[in-house]
């Protein structure tokens, strides 16, 4: 089914949205939950989770990319999870009281956060733009989708540890850009 | 700032970085739209159908004495769209959608069709579309009367002909796509003798019913030929040339029914074209060398008795079925084989799925066949309209000396898949295959041997299904 077609569907409350998306993006997500979570138990709750909040979410957002949107919201999910249960399960002392003492930190200003994060995307994207189009796609590839390193070899017809080399000099490359931006590293 | 904030900035990347490396090469892709039209029919599938009847006479022009039309749908609003134009589209998508009810009936034709019509291959690829010979049948029950008509509505799983032409005519629209971004069409014709009088009526209803349109004109001229012709390669974007170009009708003709099924998709996910590569595929005439396609995925990976299946879903909606046979098992084999047909028509539940990496090796494959359908329909219960003695086309016409007959039934198919398209056609390679359950991570799904593949549009009903024995053509 077409994107705008199931973003019709949330907006007009049928559950069919959500077999549909994840008829269409389920095993993008799944992917995505997997290669950062590393437990298909977990990254099928994430799913599942992502499914819960795009169904919240709709109406009133109506993204221009369903996949990218609902991709975002997997990897958003995912890291939440994983910090949660970093902090639970390995570092069960001092992380745990760290993480419950947060509670008595003043809120953090969420605006000045939302905006700091929404600039850092907007000068990632920037450097993106300007990349040569297969190492967009291999950065892309490795750290929004977080497709394995000897997969993406194999896609490109390269060694892995060719590949490897290669990302270092882009990681390499967009630190120095960011600084370049006045980014705090 | 930490790792943590710079994972978070490439969460929030622009949308279009993200959709541009989904698939392909990482050049950045352009609207949906444009490259819809930039692909060159990824999956090109489609089938005709002709049944040719006999009678005498003589001479003139084709023209049409019915015509059938076909919905107007607004164009697919692409991006960025206006809220009026989206609007517009989903109306027309909505409309076209309809409750199929319970189509146990239909599953059961299907299954059975692809069993007779696919089971004797001689070794040769051969490809049905179970839809469009369900449209003809359909259409041919319109023309008939009395047991020549109860036979096919018997069939069929039909009750009444109000009964079948409602579900024919639900099916129809049901599958009926033309937006500018995904195309299906269902298409019927009906060519009659111009010296024989038909029943206004029944060309009305299957123009009505199933939006088929008749021509009227010399059968054996070859204008009237050629106009034939030329509207089969038009359905079917001339991909059946060959196969049209052998269909004539001569002066003996009283009326021919043509149906085709047409439909152009993409795959949800892209092969790689660098990582095509020239394999060995067993064919029964022995090993051809052939070029291979390359995916490996995280996906559902299916298995029974005898074969293990992936499926292969298309970006609009509709997916294709890959079912290799276990080593032993031949793709005739699984035909009668009742748990893969039931897999293969009615698989809403089976329990033996997995998620996991499947190494997928598709062979690319440009695939067609044609053959009369007239056997094949005997053996399963429609006689009458091939007896002389018997037949009955009373709702057609009444005005022949002689009894109307089917002289012939000829479908012709083809299926080509490739990186950008979509298709079916899996081989397995499970090494020791069986039942045995895949392993916990990643399987091998290698398409070497031949396979059995199955199409289904977005109404999830089969509009094509194929043994594939040689992918490079007979």
């Amino acid at each position: 089914m077409d994107d705008l077609a199931i973003i019709e569907l949330y907006h007009r409350r049928e559950e069919k949205a959500i077999a549909e998306s994840d008829k269409k993006y389920g095993t993008m997500c799944r992917s995505i939950a997997l290669r950062l979570l590393g437990l298909r138990q977990d990254a099928e709750e994430c799913v599942n989770d992502t499914w819960f909040a795009a169904w919240n979410k709709m109406p009133p957002e109506r993204p221009g990319s369903l996949g990218a949107y609902l991709g975002r919201i997997t990897r958003n999910l995912s890291v939440s999870r994983w910090r949660r249960d970093h902090a639970h399960k390995r570092y069960d002392g001092m992380e745990i009281l760290l993480s419950e003492l947060e509670d008595c930190v003043p809120s953090p200003n969420t605006v000045e956060k939302d905006m700091a994060r929404q600039q850092l995307a907007q000068s990632i994207s920037a450097w993106l733009d300007n990349l040569e189009s297969e190492d967009r796609w291999l950065f892309i590839r490795r750290y929004w989708y977080g497709d394995p390193v000897n997969v993406l070899a194999a896609e490109l017809g390269k060694q892995a540890n060719s590949c490897s080399q290669r990302l270092l000099r882009l990681r390499k490359n967009l630190q120095a850009y960011l600084e370049s931006k006045g980014v705090e590293l | 700032m930490n790792s943590i904030d710079i994972f978070d900035g490439i969460t929030d990347i622009r949308d279009d970085l993200i959709d541009g490396a989904k698939t392909g090469s990482g050049k950045k892709k352009q609207h949906f739209k444009k490259r819809w039209f930039a692909a060159v029919a990824a999956i090109l599938v489609l089938a005709i159908l002709t049944g040719i009847f006999l009678r005498p006479e003589n001479a003139l022009t084709a023209y049409a004495i019915a015509q059938a039309k076909y919905p107007e749908m607004a164009p697919y609003p692409g991006e960025p769209h206006s809220q009026r134009a989206y609007e517009a589209w989903w109306e027309d998508v909505k409309a076209q959608r309809r409750d199929l009810g319970d189509t146990s009936s239909l599953r059961s034709f299907f299954a059975q069709s692809a069993r007779v019509f696919l089971t004797d291959t001689q070794g040769q690829n051969k490809i049905c579309s179970p839809l469009n010979i369900y449209m003809a049948l359909a259409m041919l029950a319109q023309l008939t009367d009395g047991e020549s008509r109860e036979q096919i509505l018997t069939l069929l799983g039909s009750d009444s002909m109000d009964a079948l032409r409602k579900q024919a005519s639900d099916v129809w629209n049901s599958n009926y796509r033309d937006d500018g971004a995904l195309t299906s069409i269902l298409a019927a014709s009906v060519w009659l003798n111009e010296n024989v009088n038909f029943r206004q009526e029944t060309m009305d209803i299957l123009a009505q019913e199933f939006y088929a349109s008749s021509y009227r004109g010399k059968m054996g001229s070859q204008e009237f030929n050629r106009a034939l012709q030329e509207w089969l390669n038009e359905q079917t974007g001339g991909l059946l040339k060959e196969q049209a170009g052998n269909i004539e009708m001569d002066s003996e003709t009283i009326l021919a029914l043509a149906t085709t099924v047409y439909l152009k998709a993409k795959w949800a996910h892209e092969f790689f074209e660098k990582n095509t590569a020239p394999r060995t595929f067993h064919s029964p005439a022995g090993d051809v060398e052939t070029d291979f396609m390359y995916q490996r995925y995280d996906q559902t990976y299916f298995w029974g008795n005898r074969f293990a299946a992936v499926c292969q879903t298309f970006e609009e909606g509709g997916s294709m079925w890959f079912l290799l046979p276990d080593e032993g098992v031949t793709p005739e084999d699984l035909l009668s084989d009742e748990e893969a047909m039931d897999f293969l028509f009615n698989k809403n539940k089976w329990e033996n799925q997995k998620f996991l990496f499947v190494n997928k090796y598709i062979p690319k494959f440009d695939v067609s066949s044609q053959f009369d359908l007239a056997d094949g329909l005997q053996e399963m219960g429609i006689t009458d309209i091939f007896d002389l003695a018997l037949s009955d086309f009373t709702s057609m016409t009444t005005d022949v000396p002689e009894p109307v007959i089917l002289s012939q039934a000829n479908h012709a198919a083809r299926v080509v898949i490739d990186e950008e398209g979509c298709t079916a056609a899996a081989f397995t390679v499970m090494l020791g295959a069986g039942a045995a359950m895949p392993p916990d991570e990643e399987v091998d799904f290698i398409l070497d041997r031949p396979f059995l593949f199955c199409i289904t549009g977005d109404s999830g009903l089969p509009m094509f299904v194929g043994v594939v024995n040689y992918p490079a053509g007979s």
